[in-house]
């Protein structure tokens, strides 16, 4: 419902517009006019001065109307003033040519315009449909790893199981836990990008930052206990509309990440207010972010180069395009910098009234 | 002596997920009996009277929630129900028929052996003859209606202190937001949980150290909150 509410009221909002830059640049080019009243023969330049606000007006609304419009209010209007008989409406054969040339301009403009407006449209879908594919060849790399791993294992404990010691047994099964765990994770990421995709299966509830950040907290300690995180909130109760399951994945990779990839030591965790927005941000004390990781940062591709050699940083990538996609969708926005005196700073805001969404 | 182990009811119909609940809970000294469906279930759980029930909520046959309302209906066995991450509602659903607690799954084994513990203890205790309950430095006198955190007396209003009582007398078990606005503002009222977070929030700053990081009432996110037993 608020979907819809809003998809019409952004066709409201052009119409709107559209309007108010037809009426203004009309109103431009009779004021420009009026001075050439003034010089013998001015109104020779008058077509000139409407055709550049048809062109005007043609490229900068949408459908043919307001372009087809200002052509015959051109026209009326140097027929009125510049023509003798002045100030009555008595068309020439060379007023008719004018017109029809006046009327062309519009139009073909106005194709152009819906032409480059289709363009940009398939671009941007192109380009989604590219990241959504790095992200999928991604994927499919890094969930070969564990798997082969796992299969290794258990057949490895399968076919030999008397032959091993009981401490090979269950280092292999713990490989085996560890690698399984990991997938899940992995999964549960996918799982929300999809359900993201579609910002209309996003359904905000009012939420207390405090508990989620502090479910969040939990979770991760359950997963890694010798990690120390310091939380900080605001004295007042914070309520926030999101998906607290998504917000709480986002929190839960950020953390991860200080983790895994910067081999942070302490993280702190804060919660602040700002104007119409709640701020969390992730600060830890580790090695921080290369600087050729950045453009990559938030599109799936960060730690892919390293990933051959270290597979501690694998997962770092999605987790990361998990986390811009979902504050996206919440109509929040994401950043990340180096901090001093060590360490990497993750930033995210969620507007407090759900009228901020997605603008 | 076999019969005094506690007898489990899984109702599973994957194969490898049951066998898994099956070996541990066997090595942990419970006694399992097995269903891979809900009629099959619904058949059982008369003859053998299991002492608790654990009910996956993504059976094929029939709704798990069926399962639970036609037990309710006789029994008050533990019911504890194992879900998916994304089936958030269908949790909360269920806890309102009348489960007592869930399990997410992935699980781990320890989380769902505490759970069946906490389940089976409850099922024998009756809560509301216990005089005190006790978390770490959290004391809830339930007959002096008063709360301590160490040795300082926790002022909560008449508001904050049921809410809290509810959560102590069901201790180790999540309640959902409808139970608790039921129990606190009786069970006619609207069930806007606004009033409970801000209560809660309150009574987190009065017994929690540091309200984002709480040792004693955890959130439940989307379904409720469950206090920490001892």
């Amino acid at each position: 419902m608020v979907r819809v509410m809003r998809v019409n009221n952004m066709k409201q909002h052009t119409a709107v517009s559209d309007a108010l830059i037809f009426l203004l640049t009309m109103a431009a080019a009779v004021g420009a006019s009026l001075p050439l009243k003034l010089v013998r023969d001015g109104g020779v330049y008058m077509p000139m001065i409407f055709l550049a606000a048809v062109l005007f007006i043609a490229r900068f609304t949408s459908g043919y109307i307001y372009g087809a419009a200002s052509a015959v209010g051109g026209i009326l209007w140097i027929s009125y003033m510049f023509r003798q008989p002045y100030y009555e409406f008595d068309f020439l054969y060379g007023d008719l040519v004018m017109f029809a040339c006046m009327l062309a301009v519009a139009l073909q403009t106005s194709r152009m315009t819906q032409q480059l407006r289709e363009q940009e449209g398939a671009y941007a879908e192109a380009e989604r449909e590219r990241v959504r594919g790095n992200l999928l060849r991604a994927v499919s790399h890094d969930l070969r790893t564990p798997l082969t791993s796992i299969l290794g294992a258990t057949s490895a404990i399968l076919e030999n199981g008397d032959a091993l010691t009981s401490e090979r047994r269950t280092e292999l099964i713990r490989g085996v836990y560890e690698d399984s765990e990991w997938l899940i994770r992995m999964v549960e990421n996918l799982l929300l990008i999809t359900k993201v995709e579609g910002a209309a299966q996003i359904v905000k509830r009012s939420e207390a930052v405090e508990e989620v950040v502090a479910e969040a907290v939990a979770k991760f300690q359950k997963h890694y206990p010798d990690s120390v995180i310091e939380v900080s909130a605001p004295e007042d109760l914070l309520m926030v509309p999101m998906d607290a399951l998504l917000i709480e994945q986002v929190l839960f990779n950020l953390l991860e990440n200080a983790v895994l990839h910067g081999r942070a030591k302490r993280i702190e965790l804060n919660v602040l207010r700002s104007d119409g927005e709640a701020v969390l941000e992730v600060r830890d004390d580790g090695r921080g972010l290369q600087k050729a990781d950045f453009p990559h940062l938030f599109d799936g591709y960060m730690g892919r180069v390293e990933r051959a050699s270290s597979d501690d940083s694998r997962n770092m990538g999605i987790g990361l395009s998990v986390c811009l996609s979902i504050i996206q969708a919440h109509g929040g926005r994401m950043e990340a910098k180096n901090v001093r005196p060590s360490g990497a700073l993750f930033r995210f805001t969620l507007p407090m009234e759900e009228a901020d969404d997605g603008q | 002596m076999m019969d005094n182990k506690p007898c489990v009811l899984i109702v599973e119909d994957e194969h490898n997920i049951l066998s898994f609940m099956r070996t541990v809970l066997q090595a942990n000294g419970y006694r399992v009996i097995e269903a891979s469906d809900a009629a099959q279930a619904l058949n059982m759980i008369p003859s053998h009277l299991p002492d608790l029930m654990i009910l996956d909520l993504g059976l094929p046959d029939a709704d798990g929630m069926d399962v639970i309302k036609s037990v309710r209906s006789w029994s008050r066995m533990p019911i504890l129900v194992v879900s998916a991450r994304d089936q958030e509602r269908d949790k909360v659903t269920a806890l309102d028929l009348g489960a007592d607690d869930y399990v997410t799954k992935p699980f781990g084994t320890s989380e769902l052996l505490a759970r069946i513990r906490t389940e089976l203890r409850h099922a024998q205790t009756i809560s509301s003859q216990e005089e005190a309950f006790v978390s770490g430095d959290l004391t809830v006198d339930f007959f002096r209606r008063r709360v301590f955190v160490g040795d300082q007396e926790a002022h909560l209003t008449q508001n904050e202190f049921r809410i809290v009582t509810a959560l102590a007398r069901n201790a180790g078990r999540v309640m959902t937001y409808d139970q608790l606005i039921a129990e606190v503002w009786g069970p006619n009222a609207l069930s806007d949980n606004q009033i409970l977070r801000v209560n809660m929030a309150n009574i987190r700053r009065k017994l929690e150290k540091n309200p984002a990081a709480p040792r004693y009432i955890i959130t439940e996110i989307g379904v409720g909150y469950r206090m920490n037993e001892g």
